[in-house]
């Protein structure tokens, strides 16, 4: 644990074992997220699923990057994650991103991708309203993470019909905003 | 429809098996089977059997998200 980096915090005025219980959930639904996608990713396939796979793939490994940026914060802050995988997955602060009874079906796949993304848009929203001018770091990890999550959502939104995002899909390397925690 | 006291309502509080119910604008919602409701918490801070209309104004989401829940009653003002 960083015991000034605690204290900080706690003299900000923020609750820190519920920063940490946030951080455990969120990264709950990264790990688990990035493990359904691999899933959603295997079944995107035929005409329609071809087009969708890269970009999925994409979010899938960028859910992996942002796990792994929110490890360290939850150990900074004197806390660690469950011992028991089941209990890990079960504490998710999203709900599982889990495959379509149609596994056919790419607009259902779709559905269930913009779904997970938009959970997580909320919660790292959450997250940031609260540490915001408090906890500066918790505050740019989850700020980094919220920037790519609202491009996931976007992509997958474009893809379903919703109109034009804005965005397109990454050339080169993955995760521009979180990489400076990965380093 | 069953009208409930906001102390009534404190105790379908989520824990230990127990229902999970949270007011909005007059009218108490069955959250307990929402995956984000587990145990009676939702995003850490917010908790059952509480009357969150204030909350709700400063959540990243709308009302409506309540509105996918069953109405179970009323909170008595």
């Amino acid at each position: 644990m960083a015991k000034v980096t605690r204290e900080m915090v706690e003299k900000a005025g923020l609750n820190v074992d519920e920063i940490i219980e946030l951080l455990v959930k969120n990264a709950g639904a990264e790990l688990t997220t990035y493990y359904y996608y691999t899933i959603l990713r295997a079944n995107l396939i035929g005409l329609q699923g071809e087009g969708i796979k890269e970009i999925a793939e994409t979010a899938r490994i960028e859910d992996r990057n942002h796990f792994e940026a929110i490890v360290p914060r939850i150990y900074e802050l004197g806390g660690k994650l469950p011992e028991d995988m089941k209990d890990f997955h079960d504490v998710s602060a999203c709900p599982p991103a889990a495959l379509p009874e149609d596994p056919t079906d790419v607009m259902a796949i779709l559905k269930v991708l913009v779904e997970a993304e938009r959970c997580a848009v909320r919660g790292y929203t959450h997250l940031c309203n609260i540490t915001a001018g408090k906890d500066h770091r918790t505050y740019d990890l989850a700020l980094s993470i919220l920037n790519e999550e609202i491009e996931h959502e976007s992509w997958f939104s474009e893809f379903l019909g919703e109109g034009p995002s804005g965005h397109f899909l990454r050339r080169g390397e993955t995760s521009p905003f979180v990489s400076k925690f990965l380093k | 429809m069953e009208e409930l006291t906001k102390e009534e309502l404190q105790k379908y509080d989520g824990k230990e098996g127990r229902k999970a119910y949270v007011a909005c604008n007059g009218n108490i919602y069955d959250v307990t089977d929402s995956f984000l409701w587990k145990n009676g918490k939702h995003q850490v801070i917010h908790h059952a059997g509480e009357d969150l209309t204030g909350e709700l104004r400063e959540a990243p989401h709308d009302i409506d998200f309540l509105k996918k829940f069953p109405v179970m009653g009323r909170l008595k003002k």
